[in-house]
């Protein structure tokens, strides 16, 4: 099977246009630190300006006129030197979209690394980066479609506005498709048919066996469930759903055959109809072939048994040309939360309209007939910025349903089974096991069951009062949900706060937050104009010495799912002071004023930035007292600027600051005088990375929290988020560990460079760290140096009653 | 160990509130959660004078949602206090009886000096840190939304306590028709509570110094101070006036960014923090006390006590006997009169108690009525009576409730005045027919202990009172001629017999 090449954007004019954006580009960031030279700095320039005017104040001011003319930058830069360091200039931060990407593109390292991967687990990951992408298309690239729309001209951090960021991520999107592309044709496909499975890409190279097999499938399974629909100056053309993938046809009318030479020539030219057949979502898209007696596995993707048959939808019709594309349509609900007077019914709405909104993007298969494609361009209104011509088939995800396919178990990482906590395995109920002492678990390494445990305990526990649980996603058949609802039939108090807002989340939680309300539960849906995004769980129990609150905090969704894929810490405790700010985060969200004053949460929005921002800057006042001091942070993603103004100031002052940030980082490394002391590393394994981990050092005092935020506008203004101190001291030990490993990992470790991009650790002549899978053997380790008191197996044997002594 | 598990609901001008605590003989009282929310029943009833339906409909949501808390808790008691917005509506009863039936929450409106006693309660909770500030001149200063109570300290003991109707929601409004026309809001403030202050300064302080001064109210008072961390925390005038200058200079929607609050509560921050300044710099106070306590706490710690679960480590029946004792020195009072008589009227409380059925308490209400009985002849030597039931009624005396203080004034002047009808007080006293008994029982009481110092001379050396049978033994020594109190003595004998089916009968032991 050759391989395709990858597909790119045919645009002949692009380079012409992509200088003059350049330079445009420039110009405009030209402009803004010239700006910023003048509004900012101005003490510096003040000053330089008495300087020149002592000896020539004329020449000095032509001088200065004559930079600002050639290079505003390098004056703006001069003026900022003068004045100290600009940490907040645009130029030092990177634009976050562009940081998203280059995370799918760490995702991508690992669909092409030949050496450590296993070739199935490059399916999943190729999968992934498709996933992503498209999230990334429905979400981000809408949201700044939006803007453009609504006219806004205003810039981001890294200073570039919604049209110059929309342009540059079209370019780096169909590089990144085309890198996509050329790992499937070019890489997986061939190594896949030598580890026997074969990927049919053209239904005219099948046996007769095989076409007969099709036959029967198409008519049994395939054909009752197509809705083809045509479109002419009768019916108009047909909604196509968000992602769905489509085969989209030309065909012509068979009764026009006979008219004859000019009357065929006509009917080309007049009867070219439009038609569509939406491949079915319902059906799975991998169809396995029967098996050769080769000992090969072979596979057909559903649109091309669809594409085979195609003539058989229509027809009276004959079928001039098809071709598989798929639309991305704009998904970001956009609430008017101040007007909406019931949430609820305002996502639901908007859920409907999603399916509606405007396209953003249209790929299509790379050899389209072109008259076809016009009519898609036309009807979806596509420029050429967002038509992505792909060279093989549309929507890699499939490649999931591939790793899921029995029988490779040699080309893919063995399956992990989380070890069980070891605290819970002394015999003890979970309440006892909590009041020794704090428990922490380290998900997926460590099992979640605890946690589910927890609630399922709490359901049916005669001293139990209340369950409060805030849900952001759950799984789909979640064992959460149905203990937390017998737990409501069994006359506790259960209050669960269920955000309706989580990303295409919603229509299943609105479910089952409906079926929680059935069952007698107290369900709080979100908070306007904030997302509930914390992780706790509170259980108020009665007990002898009074109420105690058991707590569950965490880094990680309440899913039992993704808990077996995330790599998550999850924290038991009933330390009074928690118990006293959970049940106070419990009351805000119930719609009561915040709390005089937080024990040991850090709170978002309102406190929780500006605790960071003090934690951050005791260690820069450390620092500049000649006191050790340095931060280690992991998270998810780094882009708040206040924060990032602040890591810059500390790391200016001398504080170390190592960071593992998986997702987006707008900070930049290595710039003289801001951020020579950052490090930022980013680990893509085969678990997702998840935890929020906060270590300062704190003049040897060292704190460690753990929670649910990044450092990222959106989790610090605008959503509720908790994080929580790491308070005993072995606890925050095996926390610190957790991060010293991970940063010295080198097999699955990116390194931020100074330039923006990212480099994998040269390994040669180093010890291999590879930390997930470290910590897969710890947690074991952990296991198996416990003693299961399991009592003693002693068969005591029958004895006849003894005689009675002789008196 | 026996743990109680107890709500504690405080509806106030602004806010309604709850807390739950826990209280146990080992530990006292602890917190186990609180919640608030905004709710400004304060601008209906100084407004208008009655609670809206729409802000009953809020309550009732708001009181059915703590129902549903105190059983996450397994509260078992719970008291539902509510302050001057309830109290000045003029359909109070009505309103007080829509809850009962919609939230099923019984609500009780506290008087003013029932409110005070509560918050001043929750204030020597602290204990040893609220006897060390008292031993030298304190001002207590409980800013309201409705009102201003300023109780004042001396020498270990409570001097005077005071109630002025400017509240800072009660300022707001009344300042808000002419808000628009002067930039200096704040000498608005001042000038309206200025003749109020003077007035207090002239009576009460004389040449005190007071040093310190304690501010309670709500949470607002924490909010001010930037009380997050500390639940008591000590300021200096100095620290107070920067933060007054901060925020008086700045606008309501800036505090409102700034405190994390909503712009229309940060709209009453500013009239409360004048008023506090006002109070700081009139008094000349140095130091300012936070004991970060709210009336909650005072309810919870009343209940405990009550309940015998906490003992108290202060003595506030003291308190309202000092208050008293102020109050009768300021009327002129003898006190050799009025303390010859509290002897008698002990001796006798004490040999007709079992019988009766009379409280610990009303051995309480007795004594005050002793110190007061006299006050009225102050302001007419012709009507005593009438003006010392109206200087009682009109006088507050923390830790007495309204009904208490309700039942010493009619004692007072049914001390010489023929008892009226039951159906006649009921209606115009609002009294029931227990709180009638009381008045009727005490009366008796005072009647014969009066009669014993008619001449006002303390003739008397010794008094003793024993029954035997159906009768009051009362043997009193004497060595002065006692012919005026016998014969005044004999007088009221008949009422004390028809009052507790004794008859009481003088026995003398020396004297002529």
């Amino acid at each position: 099977m050759a391989a395709k090449s990858g597909s790119v954007k045919k645009t002949a004019a692009k380079p012409a246009q992509d200088s003059k954006k350049a330079d445009s580009k420039k110009a405009a960031s030209g402009s803004k630190k010239a700006a910023s030279g003048t509004k900012k700095p101005l003490s510096g320039q003040k000053k330089a300006d008495a300087g020149a005017g002592k000896a020539a104040p004329d020449d000095g001011r032509r001088e200065k006129d004559a930079a600002a003319m050639t290079a505003p930058a390098e004056v703006a830069r001069q003026v900022s030197a003068a004045a100290g360091p600009d940490f907040g200039a645009s130029e030092n931060f990177c634009n976050r979209e562009e940081s998203w990407l280059l995370f799918n593109g760490r995702c991508l390292s690992e669909a092409r690394d030949t050496k450590i991967v296993p070739l199935f687990e490059r399916l999943k990951f190729l999968s992934i980066t498709q996933s992503n992408l498209d999230e990334f298309v429905m979400v981000r690239i809408a949201s700044l479609k939006d803007q453009l729309h609504a006219g806004y001209t205003g810039t981001d951090i890294a200073g570039m506005t919604p049209e110059m960021q929309l342009s540059r991520l079209s370019d780096k999107m169909h590089d990144f498709v085309s890198l996509q592309y050329s790992t499937y044709n070019r890489s997986l496909l061939p190594a896949l048919e030598k580890a026997g499975l074969v990927v049919v890409s053209d239904y005219r190279s099948l046996t007769d066996a095989q076409n007969a097999y099709l036959d029967r499938y198409f008519e049994e399974q395939i054909y009752p469930v197509l809705t083809p629909m045509a479109m002419d100056s009768s019916r108009p053309f047909p909604l196509v759903r968000n992602r769905t993938l489509n085969i989209g046809a030309l065909i012509s009318d068979k009764k026009a055959d006979g008219l004859g030479k000019k009357g065929k020539k006509k009917k080309e030219k007049e009867k070219l109809e439009f038609a569509t057949v939406q491949v079915p979502s319902v059906l799975p898209r991998i169809i396995e072939l029967p098996d050769e007696g080769d000992g090969i596995k072979t596979i057909i993707l559903l649109e091309e048994v669809i594409r085979k048959y195609i003539g058989v939808l229509f027809q009276h019709y004959d079928v001039v040309c098809c071709s598989a594309y798929r639309v991305m349509r704009n998904a970001d609900l956009t609430i008017d939360e101040d007007e909406a007077a019931d949430l609820l019914i305002e996502i639901q709405k908007q859920i409907r309209k999603r399916q509606w909104g405007e396209v953003i993007r249209l790929e299509v298969e790379e050899d389209i007939d072109s008259r076809l494609l016009r009519i898609l361009r036309k009807e979806f209104e596509i420029s050429d910025d967002d038509l992505y011509e792909i060279a093989g088939p549309l929507d890699l995800t499939f490649c999931m349903k591939l790793y899921g396919l029995p029988g490779f178990d040699a080309y893919k990482e063995p399956p992990y089974t989380p070890a069980p906590v070891a605290e819970f395995m002394g015999g003890e109920d979970i309440f006892e096991a909590i009041r020794k002492r704090d428990i922490l678990m380290h998900h997926p390494y460590m099992s979640f069951d605890p946690v589910v445990n927890f609630v399922r305990t709490a359901a049916k526990d005669p001293d139990v009062l209340a369950i409060k649980q805030t849900l952001y996603r759950v799984s789909g058949n979640s064992p959460i949900i149905a203990a937390l609802a017998q737990a409501a039939d069994n006359g506790k108090q259960v209050t669960v706060l269920v955000e309706l807002k989580a990303r295409f989340d919603e229509e299943h939680n609105i479910a089952w937050a409906k079926m929680l309300e059935k069952a007698g539960v107290h369900v709080i849906y979100g908070l306007l104009g904030l997302k509930v995004h914390s992780k706790i769980t509170m259980v108020v129990r009665r007990e002898e010495d009074g109420i105690r609150r058991y707590v569950h905090l965490g880094t990680g969704n309440y899913n039992d799912s993704t808990a077996r894929l995330y790599t998550d810490i999850g924290l038991f405790t009933c330390d009074d002071a928690i118990g006293q700010d959970a049940t106070a985060v419990f009351n805000m969200l119930s719609g009561y004023s915040e709390p005089d004053r937080w024990y040991k949460l850090l709170v978002a929005p309102i406190w929780l930035k500006n605790d960071f921002l003090k934690l951050i800057r005791r260690e820069a006042e450390n620092a500049g007292a000649g006191k050790p001091a340095f931060i280690r942070a992991k998270m998810n993603s780094v882009c708040d600027p206040v924060i990032i103004e602040a890591l810059y100031e500390a790391s200016a002052a001398g504080v170390e600051i190592d960071l593992l940030v998986r997702g987006i980082c707008c900070l930049r490394v290595g710039i003289p005088g801001i951020s020579e002391n950052i490090h930022v590393r980013s680990i893509v394994g085969n678990f997702l990375e998840h935890s929020r981990i906060f270590w300062f050092h704190n003049n040897g005092e060292d704190e460690v929290f753990m929670g649910s935020a990044d450092w990222m506008p959106r989790n610090l203004d605008r959503r509720v988020e908790i994080v929580f101190p790491v308070q005993d001291e072995k606890l925050a030990q095996e926390v610190q560990h957790i991060l010293t490993t991970e940063f010295e990992d080198n097999v699955k470790a990116h390194i931020l460079q100074p330039d923006g991009s990212y480099e994998k650790i040269d390994k040669r002549g180093k010890t291999l760290v590879n930390s997930q899978q470290l910590f897969c053997g710890e947690a074991w380790a952990k296991v198996r140096r416990k003693p299961t008191p399991v009592e003693e197996r002693r068969f005591t044997p029958a004895q006849a009653a003894a005689d009675e002594e002789d008196g | 160990m026996a743990v109680t598990t107890f709500a504690a609901i405080d509806i106030g001008s602004y806010n309604v509130s709850m807390e739950i605590f826990e209280l146990t003989k080992k530990s006292g009282l602890r917190s186990l959660t609180r919640v608030r929310q905004g709710l400004e029943l304060g601008s209906d009833t100084f407004a208008l004078r009655k609670i809206s339906m729409e802000r009953l409909e809020e309550l009732t949501k708001i009181l059915l949602d703590y129902r549903r808390i105190m059983k996450e808790y397994g509260v078992s008691g719970y008291r539902a206090c509510a302050k001057s917005a309830f109290r000045e509506a003029g359909n109070r009863y009505l309103a007080v009886d829509h809850i009962r039936r919609a939230a099923g929450i019984e609500i009780e409106v506290l008087s003013n000096s029932e409110q005070r006693f509560l918050g001043y309660k929750s204030i020597a909770s602290r204990g040893e840190e609220f006897q060390k500030y008292i031993e030298k001149g304190t001002a207590i200063v409980d800013v309201g939304g409705g009102s201003i109570q300023i109780s004042l300290f001396d020498k270990d003991s409570l001097v005077t306590t005071q109630n002025i109707l400017l509240g800072s929601l009660r300022v707001r409004e009344r300042l808000s028709p002419f808000e628009k026309e002067t930039i200096h809001y704040d000498r608005l403030v001042e000038q309206l509570i200025h003749r109020d202050i003077s007035n207090f300064k002239r009576m009460y302080l004389n040449n005190r110094k007071v040093e310190n001064i304690i501010l309670v109210g709500d949470y607002f008072t924490n909010l001010i101070f930037q009380n997050r961390n500390d639940s008591s925390k000590t300021e200096s005038r100095e620290t107070f006036m920067k933060w007054y200058d901060h925020v008086v200079g700045s606008a309501p929607k800036e505090i409102a960014e700034e405190l994390g609050i909503s712009a229309e509560v940060s709209s009453v921050l500013i009239p409360m923090a004048v008023l506090y300044r006002t109070l700081i710099e009139e008094l000349q106070v140095e130091t300012i006390w936070l004991p970060g306590i709210q009336l909650t706490d005072g309810i919870a710690y009343d209940y405990g006590e009550k309940k015998k679960i906490i003992r108290a480590s202060h003595d506030f029946e003291q308190d309202i006997l000092e208050a008293a004792k102020n109050m009768a020195r300021r009327y002129a009072v003898s006190k050799p009169h009025s303390e010859s008589i509290a002897r008698t009227a002990r001796a006798l409380y004490s040999s007709v108690r079992k019988a009766a059925n009379l409280s610990q308490r009303a051995a309480l209400l007795l004594e005050v009525c002793c110190y007061l009985n006299d006050c009225g002849s102050y302001i007419s030597l012709v009507n005593v009576e009438e003006c010392s039931y109206n200087i009682i009624m009109s006088t507050e005396i923390i830790g007495l409730s309204e009904t208490e203080r309700r039942i010493i004034a009619n004692v007072v002047r049914y001390t010489t005045k023929e008892l009226s009808a039951f159906q006649d007080l009921r209606s115009t006293e609002f009294l029931t027919h227990e709180d009638y008994m009381t008045v009727a029982q005490l009366a008796a009481i005072m009647r014969l202990a009066s009669a014993l110092d008619k001449s006002h001379l303390q003739k008397l050396e010794e008094v003793s009172a024993a029954r035997k049978d159906r009768e009051l033994v009362i043997t009193v020594k004497t060595s002065e001629d006692f012919t005026l109190e016998k014969g005044i003595f004999e007088e009221n004998t008949d009422f004390f017999e028809e009052i507790f089916n004794l008859k009481p009968v003088l026995k003398m032991k020396g004297g002529r």
